[in-house]
């Protein structure tokens, strides 16, 4: 069992009171982290080989590297947080910052040490009330503490429901009070980010994990992981287990052991069918494809990611037509509507998949829905199109002999034995602007 | 008008640039109205000091802006998989019955708009029903009747 | 001037060598080969990257298609498009097959069709079939967003450009994207119409049939038209335009993008006032007065020997109101006839506009590019010369200030009172050391018949009394008060007027106007700048010019019937000899002249100081003998309120939208509060229709 960093002490104290923190080491890194040069936190991160805990999985240390220093760009910095956590399967940004807001914090600050940043947003999704008033009450205490805050302000933009906003150019798109499309890069935001200006968006577990990497040391916190993978991870384990939360695990261990040790197994003494190892946004696994490393590389091989960490399970219950529609319902309703891939063909794959699920669909269309996959694959302006089409092409890819069934006997062998079934997406929301009229 | 006015005026200091106050601004706005009426939109573009039409184009990008009326209670049953995997669908057809009322629509009596909605990001904690923007978690069906009794109760 | 660093890429096996930071769809375009685009439109600003049209395999990059739209030519970059890289032609093909999954190819009833980029793509990149089963996404349509245009949200591939120019360029925010992904679409507030000084460019920016004009749905098909190139008469800019005729009707004006004039874009009402030609009004006789029973239709024969007798009754004593609406040929044509023929030498000019600003003269695109911009004479610019305001923003989105005293300003605007027809500006760009000084007059051609009137003679002036003949050329003059109060003087008043009514009652003799639409011919832009009119269609009445000249022989004086001719005349005298042809279509502007020494003048930009507001009243763009013609335009006629600086708002604690009275001496007006912050404090704005009997001097409260 990895030693806990990011959550260390939540279990045993009430971390969100600065006085219960400070008990326990808090804001000392703080203190470490100034008496550094920038350069000096910024070589230590990159020492840890830290890699962003967002998704993408870009090395930190290097991300903020690319900062042009001041003399580059007169332009003030800004740290942009993450906070818009919206990935289906994924919840770790929740618990940290509603149990371990002040190491949440520190790393804030630290960072704006880092990147000469003065001014911190944290774009916090809009629906997450609870870890909003826990960072509210955070700073409330830190006001009268100049020693902690140091000159830096850090705000809280809180956003109003839409999982697009945490891709990073559109979070800072709607940051700038627009609708949240993503913007083409480059420019990338550490050159052109906020207001136009030098940024770094960092994701709230990649803050958590600052002040523990400058306790540590770079190279201490690298012995821990494996290759490409160093330190600790919050996984969000949830769906068909025993014990679904979150538990912060050190990256390689295996999925088997995340699934039945960390989870507990599968409740009712049910079969395990398959697992989405990162988030929605991954290529699912079979249930034979378990006995793997949960770490880049080790799910690299298997063509997938840790994305954001959202371990979710499924038993043999499940029917993956009804997983592919649940999800590509979740997508074409996430769709900003900017480009024409995404837009128009998470609609597209919704319809087919509907009828193959209502078995109205021949072995035509089956095939039209790998194609029509592919072809938003690789061509939208941001990951999430990509993602979307990725993910359902391997629903069909690996249960392809289900999705067959569907066709053969003209309807789904599971039906409502399969807890997806019919289960009720969102509807679009509509303006009062003459509405569109849907044909019967 | 003048209270929103110098809310949103407020709402402009904290930022390097006014147009970052337009969310929290629409947030204001409808927190006043119940809902972005036209009226509302109008009052938010006037006190941002920019049009309505920008104003409603950005709040109906965002699923937590409501450009229709809404109940005073806002009622939401994440229907995203890791919570459909444990029942959320039960969940979100037992508040049907409990408020009479279609998911996705306002009961009768205005008293609450029931939704489903995408992950809200408690997965570990399913099934996640979201109300008033609080979240209640390992909700299921069987809670239901207790939790709308609740409601009306503070109602 | 040092020559650009340039980068060299191949392209389709093509090398090419492009200037550092040209835009990858250019570059191809330099090689000769087609990136096929939507959404990418240079003039609305950064690319988007949103319809993925313009998909290419790219290297070096990730090993997937790239939009080239939004990347720049770099050295040795490899770009295959669709003619060479199967990857490109892939994706090329996939997005106009999801972008056609919705669409409802009612193309045979299109106005687009024929003229269409979404059909030339699919022609050229898109699949043959269709492989979408299900029922497509289907709107209200089409539904009108203005009287002026009607949009059709089934024909719309979002490619956002429409919302890019309301945001971006025209900056009103009144057409925007509303909803989120699949269900987004376009749409105002509301149903408020888009009511804006430019709304029209985004039918032209539409790449598909989902903006269209009322005006001119279902008037043509693309194969049934011509194109004639010309310049819109209707403000000093001088838009390049085409007028697009079928059977010798004009239908639709379009832009004939003139970078350094209009940058491509045009106002509604150079855009949609074409039909004033058509109007029901329209003078096609002369009119004669005869004793008590009015007026009554004379023959042109007639007509002339009217003028004639008129012309010599007068025996001299004649005075002549021009427009600034006039060609330089027509003017300078009655000039000869009047001055050199008739010794008569008094006029009433529409604006002397002074030649010392010909040493400030720079293209209007050099206030795109200014640093600083300092407007001053506090009448809107965009009233008065709409375009000039699209430069002023577009100089603003760069970073530029723009300011409201000369002090440490590169390019000087003057607008309204005060300005001595640009004298003053010139003046001040001299005491400050700006590079380019403008100065916007009232009318289209006010610098070309002030030159062509001056270029017939150069006796003094000397106002007759009583006066025997007033001439009032063209309707600007018809319309003004000045020159009505002279008509109660003259004894005899000949009026040159393209409709019924404006001479009815005061004048003796009516022939019959033309429209810019209708003429050959040059005007004189407030750049200085000698611009070609063309003759879209033949006017109903022969043009001035043509009865000029005949009744011209009458005096033995000859001018020639023919622009071309009477323009070398004049040009040799005013400008500088260039023949007709040379103007050119895409006309150039000549060099700034020597700066003559203006001495300091008077310190100060403000004509009067006053103790409360100072009101200054101005002429809509909306407004006018053509815009009252267009029943479409009447929409965007000027809303009943007030402009006022954030800063006398706030002293009298006035909101937006507050209702405000506003008082001069005996009268009040009641208007809606409307802050601008470029205006100065103490100065409020209303437009004439508006400002009913109030004086300069201006006090406000709710
Ligand atoms: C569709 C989409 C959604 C995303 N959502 C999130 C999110 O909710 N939280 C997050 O931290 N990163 C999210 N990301 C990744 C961000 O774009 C960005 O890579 C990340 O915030 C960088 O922070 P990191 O380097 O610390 O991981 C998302 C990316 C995409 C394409
Ligand atoms: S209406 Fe035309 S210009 Fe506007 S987004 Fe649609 S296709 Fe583009
Ligand atoms: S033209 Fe490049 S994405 Fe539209």
């Amino acid at each position: 069992m990895a030693p806990e960093l990011v959550l260390a002490h939540a279990r045993e104290r009430d971390l969100t009171k600065l006085a219960e923190y400070e008990a326990v080491g808090g804001y000392q890194a703080l203190a470490k982290a100034r008496e550094m040069t920038p350069q000096a936190v910024i070589d230590e991160v990159q020492a840890s080989e830290l890699r962003g805990r967002g998704g993408a999985f870009f090395p930190t240390g290097r991300k903020w590297a690319f900062i042009p220093k001041p003399d580059q760009n007169p332009n003030p910095h800004y740290l942009v947080v993450n906070a818009d956590e919206s990935e289906p399967g994924s919840f770790k940004d929740n618990e940290i910052m509603a149990t371990v807001p002040h190491r949440f914090i520190e790393g804030c600050l630290i960072t704006a040490h880092a990147v000469e940043a003065t001014r911190v947003f944290v774009y916090i999704r809009g629906e997450y009330t609870g870890p909003y008033e826990v960072l509210v009450g955070a700073l409330e205490e830190l006001q009268s503490r100049d020693d902690i805050l140091g000159g830096v302000t850090i705000v809280l933009h809180r956003g109003a429901g839409a999982y697009i906003c945490g891709e990073e150019t559109a979070l800072l798109e709607s940051l700038e009070g627009k609708r949240g499309q993503p913007r083409t890069k480059p420019p990338f935001p550490a050159i052109e980010g906020l207001y136009r200006s030098p940024t770094v968006v960092n994701n709230v577990e990649t803050m958590a994990t600052i002040a523990p990497i400058i306790d540590l040391g770079g190279a201490e916190y690298a012995k821990l992981g494996v290759p490409d993978s160093r330190g600790t991870r919050v996984v969000s384990i949830s769906g068909h287990v025993e014990r679904p939360g979150n538990y912060e695990i050190e990256n390689g261990t295996s999925m088997r052991s995340l699934i039945y040790d960390l989870g507990g197994g599968i409740p009712g003494g049910r079969a395990l069918k398959a697992v989405i190892p990162g988030g929605s946004s991954t290529v699912i696994l079979r249930y034979d494809e378990i006995d793997v490393g949960y770490d880049f590389n080790s799910l690299l091989a298997l063509k997938t990611a840790m994305g954001s960490a959202g371990v979710v399970v499924l038993d043999d219950r499940c029917c993956m037509v009804q997983l592919g529609i649940r999800i590509s319902e979740f997508y074409e309703h996430e769709s900003c509507g900017k480009c024409t891939p995404c837009r128009e063909g998470t609609r597209w794959m919704t319809q087919i998949l509907r009828r193959l699920e209502a078995g109205d669909a021949d072995q035509g269309e089956l095939d039209l829905l790998l194609s029509v996959c592919d072809r938003i694959n690789g061509k939208c302006l941001c990951p999430l199109g990509d993602t979307a089409a990725i993910a359902v092409a391997s629903y069909v890819d690996k249960f392809r002999g289900e999705f067959q069934q569907h066709v053969d006997e003209g309807g789904c062998p599971f039906g409502d034995s399969s807890p997806l079934h019919n289960v009720l997406a969102p509807v679009a929301m509509r303006t009062h602007s003459p509405a569109a009229v849907v044909p019967a | 008008m003048s209270e929103l006015y110098s809310d949103v005026q407020r709402l402009k200091e904290t930022y390097p640039d006014w147009h970052s106050a337009m969310l929290p601004a629409l947030r204001e706005a409808q927190h006043k109205h119940g809902y972005l009426s036209p009226d509302a939109l109008r009052e938010c573009a006037d006190a941002l000091g920019t049009t309505p039409a920008v104003c409603e184009a950005v709040a109906s990008f965002y699923d937590m802006f409501h450009l229709a009326p809404v109940g005073e209670h806002m009622v939401e049953v994440c229907t995203n998989v890791a919570c459909a995997l444990v029942g959320a669908q039960q969940v979100l057809e037992a508040f049907e019955q409990e408020l009479g009322v279609q998911a996705g629509e306002t009961s009768a009596d205005g008293f609450a708009t029931l939704r489903p909605i995408e992950c809200l990001g408690g997965c570990g904690w399913a099934t996640i029903v979201s109300i008033d923007h609080h979240y209640r978690t390992h909700v299921k069906p069987e809670d239901v009747p207790e939790i709308v009794q609740e409601l009306r109760d503070g109602a | 001037m040092s020559t650009p660093p340039t980068v060299k890429l191949t392209i389709d096996g093509v090398e090419v060598e492009v200037p550092k930071g040209t835009g990858l769809v250019e570059a191809a375009l330099a090689a000769g080969i087609e990136i096929p685009v939507f959404c990418y439109e240079p003039r609305l600003g950064p690319p988007v990257g949103a319809c993925r049209m313009c998909l290419c395999e790219i290297t070096p990059g990730p090993p997937k298609p790239q939009a080239a739209c939004t990347l720049q030519a770099a050295d040795g970059m490899v770009v295959k498009t669709a003619l060479t890289s199967p990857m490109a032609a892939e994706a090329q093909n996939a997005t106009l097959e999801f972008i056609l999954v919705n669409h409802p190819l009612d193309c045979p009833v299109c106005d687009k069709g024929g003229e269409c980029p979404l059909q030339d793509l699919t022609f050229r990149y898109g699949p043959g079939n269709t492989r979408m089963t299900f029922p497509k996404r289907t709107f209200d349509k089409p539904i009108p967003i203005s009287p002026l245009i009607a949009l059709d949200r089934e024909r719309c591939i979002l490619c956002y450009r429409c919302t890019r120019f309301s945001e971006q360029i025209a900056e009103d925010g009144q057409l925007v994207a509303v909803n989120r992904g699949s269900e987004t679409q376009i749409a105002t507030f509301e149903d408020d119409p888009y009511r804006a000084p430019f709304t029209g460019n985004v039918i032209e920016l539409c790449p598909v049939g989902a903006l269209t004009s009322t005006t001119y749905r279902f008037e043509a098909r693309p194969w049934e038209i011509q194109d004639v190139p010309t310049v819109c008469g209707l403000c000093p800019v001088g838009c390049n335009v085409y007028a697009t005729t079928r059977e010798g009707k004009v239908k639709r004006i379009l832009s004939r993008n003139h970078p350094d004039v209009d940058g491509g874009w045009l106002c509604d009402k150079g855009r949609f006032a074409y039909q004033h030609v058509r109007a029901e009004d329209r003078l096609r006789d002369p009119l004669l007065r005869v004793r008590r029973r009015g007026f009554e239709e004379v023959s042109w024969e007639r007509a002339l020997d009217e003028a004639e007798r008129l012309l010599r009754e007068a025996e001299g004593r004649i005075v002549t109101a021009l427009s600034g609406s006039e060609t330089i040929e027509q003017a300078y044509a009655l000039a000869k006839l009047l001055r050199g023929g008739l010794g008569s030498h008094a006029a009433m000019l529409p604006e002397e506009v002074s030649d010392a600003l010909d040493g400030f003269r720079v293209p209007l695109s050099a206030i795109g590019d200014a640093k600083t911009i300092a407007v001053l004479g506090d009448a809107p610019v965009v009233e008065r010369a709409p375009i000039v305001d699209l430069w002023i923003r577009r100089a603003r989105r760069n970073g530029a200030r723009v300011v409201n005293e000369p002090d440490g300003a590169d390019i000087l605007i003057w607008c309204g009172p005060g300005g001595d027809g640009g004298a003053r500006v010139a003046q001040l760009a001299q005491q400050v050391g700006a590079s380019g000084a403008f100065y916007l007059p009232e009318t289209a051609n006010a610098r070309g018949v002030s030159d062509a009137w001056a270029a017939a003679a150069d006796t003094e002036a000397t106002n007759p009394d009583p006066i025997g003949l007033l001439i009032v050329s063209g309707d600007e003059a018809a319309a003004n008060a000045d020159v009505r109060a002279l008509a109660e003087q003259a004894e005899r008043v000949l009026v040159i007027s393209m409709f019924h009514g404006l001479a009815a009652g005061w004048a003796d003799l009516v022939l019959p106007g033309t429209s810019y639409l209708e003429r050959d011919g040059t005007y004189v832009n407030l750049e200085g700048r000698v611009q070609r009119l063309r003759r879209a269609v033949i006017p109903p009445a022969p043009d001035e010019l043509a009865w000029i000249s005949q009744l011209a022989g009458r005096f033995g004086v000859d001018v020639s019937p023919y622009p071309t001719a009477v323009f070398e005349e004049v040009s040799a005298i005013a400008f500088g000899g260039i023949p007709f042809g040379a103007v050119g279509d895409h006309a150039e502007l000549p060099p700034a002249t020597q700066r003559v020494d203006q001495g300091s003048g008077p310190a100060g930009v403000r004509a009067q100081q006053f103790d409360g507001l100072h009101l200054i009243r101005y002429r809509a763009l909306f407004s006018g003998p053509a815009v009252e013609r267009t029943p479409e335009l009447q929409f965007q006629r000027p809303l009943a309120e007030v402009e006022l600086s954030a800063e006398d708002a706030n002293a009298r604690n006035i909101r937006p939208g507050d209702e405000v009275t506003v008082r001069s001496n005996g009268t009040s007006v009641t208007l809606r509060a409307r802050l601008n912050r470029d205006l100065r404090a103490g100065v409020v704005r209303i437009a004439e229709e508006h400002a009913r009997d109030l004086q300069p001097d201006v006090e406000l409260s709710t």
